[in-house]
């Protein structure tokens, strides 16, 4: 795999608040890698260096083997950021916002034109390309946002919580459009306080609180590296407390129980050792019904790891 | 190029907004109209008169007034009008000549005249004007009635003789000499100051509006985004720069044409008045750009802007000409730009060149480098810090 953005002990300082510590992280091609933290953890700082809009304190950040910083021009051309703002000019149209920013990015003529005609299809506003973005909803703005990211084709495209403040269906518009990028060989570095959109999107997550970036890996990973298990609810009839006897002594089950409508479970890694769980639970004399699985998610991680709710802070 | 994308796209913006048309093209020619309606070109008092039987020598006063230079003279027919005439503005002063007034000459008895005027301002000033020609004109009756008194003749042969005499007489004049120069020359025409004073005045106050422009892209992120494209601060700067510039000197050139078009006005070498709109709209500029970097909010450099636009344009003459102010306040006036270029305008107005408004460019080009330097470092700080 080939790293498009390296990312090495970044920090950054504003008086005495420390606001990034040491961070480093890399992005492949192809990879959508997620920044997940509350507010005010160092996210927007971390991405204001690797954009080049901030001078880091330490540390550097290369995209495609250049160095990037607030002084470095044509690096930037390598990238697209969308911020968590809808920096977008209110009284021009939708193309006119994207010909500017693409005038920006050197482009010009047919080219710009065609790459225009391109990304209004993407994001889904050909329709309404010459209608003033101050007669746009929420979600077409957040649309164009994004679009005009994405105008030059960059190597690597950053998304500063692209999804606040959208409507569900917006939303998965948005969503949608990242994975298609990522399917396309464009690498993404995507922060959010959003846990399932970094669930459905992210390859990899950097769980960063109060600056540095406390945990790191896929979903899986992160999921066994605090050791947190899935929660498995049988429901059925029959001699439970055999059942629960024989469960619990069954490989992968580290935990059993009895509950209202039949057995509760805490298994590792549930998708591997379910066949075994359920024949195991027959072979007791459960008659099942109904099976729900239950996998801890990054909030659960966050909250191992932090010791609150990402929601909460 | 990317220079020019970031000022067209300011230039754009301000083409997109209806009360930025409205104020930045319509108001100021309707300024100018207004202005040199009320108080352009030349001027002559209004002198009512009411003479209900005027005689001869009331028809001699009336005719002396109206041979009088610079005093037109408007006949009433009643006491009401006359005063309602001066205390509503459309008479400067009234004369009034009561019913017997050639009877009481003739008999040589004092003969009062009424003269209403308001205090102050032109009506009073010409009260010696009419008192003379009363006097005057009254000198020969005077002189007729002691003849007939003496009864050596009729009063009417004596008045003619009289005039006779009178009219035979060496006279004596007063030679007046002005000194110095005029405060403004006769050849100004009804919209001419107004116009440079309104252009000033309007250029600087949309330039200072700018600020909130300036913020607001700002506050949108845009100036951050702008920033993670391949375009240097500088190149930022400078478009944001040029796009204030742009717009002020569209605004100001435009001022210019339609002034000159519709009401005629006299701006003076074409070159110069292009060189002075040019240099004011850098300073404009300037000034713009530093007011965006020292406020956070689009409201509150929007309300500053206009409190010191107009306050500057007070101070710098382009509210009331700064002939008119004292020595110091003049002194005091340069130190807006405004007096300035309002300077240079009056310069090239009285047939001066490019090469007579070498200071005036100077000192406005100064402005315009401190300002632009200023409002640079700050929008760099501005736009790398988070």
């Amino acid at each position: 795999m080939t790293a498009v953005m390296v990312a090495k002990g970044l920090a950054k300082s504003f008086g005495d608040l420390v606001a990034v510590d040491g961070v480093g992280f890399s992005i492949n091609q192809g990879e959508t890698y997620g920044l997940l933290g509350p507010n005010g953890a160092g996210k927007t700082t971390t991405i204001s260096m690797i954009a080049g809009l901030l001078e880091a304190d330490e540390g550097e950040v290369r995209v495609g083997g250049d160095l990037i910083n607030p002084r470095a021009v044509t690096p930037k051309r390598r990238m697209g950021l969308v911020p968590q703002e809808l920096a977008i000019y209110p009284d021009l149209t939708a193309r006119e916002n994207l010909e500017f920013f693409g005038r920006l990015y050197g482009m010009g003529g047919s080219e710009l034109a065609d790459r225009a005609d391109r990304v209004l299809d993407v994001v889904g506003l050909h329709e309404r390309q010459k209608d003033l973005t101050k007669e746009f909803s929420g979600g077409m703005k957040r649309r164009l946002n994004i679009g005009i990211g994405l105008l030059h084709n960059p190597e690597l495209l950053i998304l500063d919580e692209p999804t606040v403040g959208v409507d569900p269906q917006s939303r998965n518009a948005i969503l949608e459009a990242v994975e298609e990028l990522s399917r396309a060989g464009i690498a993404v570095l995507y922060t959010t306080h959003y846990m399932e959109e970094a669930e459905r999107l992210c390859d990899r997550v950097g769980i960063i609180d109060q600056g540095k970036i406390i945990a790191e890996g896929t979903r899986r990973e992160l999921v066994e590296m605090v050791g947190e298990k899935d929660r498995v609810s049988i429901s059925g009839t029959g001699p439970l407390a055999e059942v629960v006897r024989q469960l619990s002594s069954t490989v992968g089950v580290a935990e059993a129980g009895e509950s209202e409508s039949g057995v509760t479970l805490l298994v590792e890694d549930s998708s591997s050792h379910l066949a075994a769980i359920l024949s195991t639970a027959a072979q007791a004399g459960m008659a099942v019904s109904a099976v729900e699985i239950e996998q801890p998610d990054l909030e659960a991680v966050f909250l191992h790891l932090t010791g609150k709710a990402l929601r909460d802070v | 190029m990317k220079v020019l994308a970031i000022a067209r796209n300011n230039l754009v913006r301000l083409f997109r907004d209806r009360s930025a048309i409205f104020f930045v093209f319509i108001f100021p020619l309707a300024l100018i109209l207004l202005i040199g309606l009320q108080f352009g070109g030349t001027f002559a008092p209004r002198l009512g008169v009411l003479a209900p039987s005027p005689g001869t020598v009331g028809a001699e006063i009336i005719e002396n007034l109206e041979s009088a230079d610079g005093v037109e003279v408007v006949a009433l027919s009643d006491e009401t009008g006359l005063k309602e005439g001066v205390e509503r503005g459309s008479l400067s002063a009234a004369l009034s000549l009561p019913a017997d007034f050639d009877e009481r000459v003739a008999a040589g008895e004092v003969s009062e005249v009424g003269f209403i005027a308001r205090p102050g301002g032109v009506g009073a000033a010409l009260q010696p004007v009419v008192a003379e020609v009363v006097q005057r004109s009254v000198l020969a009756a005077n002189a007729a009635s002691f003849v007939a008194a003496q009864d050596l003749a009729t009063f009417e042969e004596a008045l003619v003789t009289a005039r006779t005499i009178e009219s035979q007489l060496p006279a004596s004049e007063v030679q007046v000499t002005t000194v110095g120069e005029a405060l403004f020359p006769a050849s100004l025409g009804r919209f001419d100051i107004g116009a440079s004073s309104q252009l000033v005045l309007f250029m600087f106050i949309t330039a200072l509006s700018g600020a909130a422009v300036l913020i607001q892209t700002r506050e949108l992120g845009l100036s951050r985004r702008m920033l993670a494209t391949p375009t240097s601060v500088r190149t930022i700067i400078t478009g944001e720069a040029g796009g204030r510039f742009l717009v002020v000197a569209v605004q100001g050139l435009y001022i210019m044409a339609g002034a000159l078009l519709i009401f005629g006005v006299d701006w003076g070498d074409p070159l110069s008045a292009l060189a002075i709109v040019v240099v004011f709209s850098a300073v404009g500029a300037g000034a713009a750009m530093l007011l965006g970097t020292l406020f956070r909010n689009a409201e509150q450099a929007g309300g500053v802007g206009v409190i010191v636009g107009l306050g500057m344009a007070a101070l710098g003459g382009a509210m009331l000409p700064i002939q008119l102010f004292s020595p110091t306040l003049q002194r005091i006036a340069h130190l807006t730009p405004h007096a300035w270029a309002l300077d240079a305008f009056a310069k090239i107005r009285a047939e001066g060149g490019i090469g007579d408004i070498g200071l005036e460019l100077g000192a406005l080009a100064a402005y315009a480098l401190v300002l632009l330097l200023a409002a640079s470092w700050r929008l760099r700080r501005a736009i790398t810090r988070p």
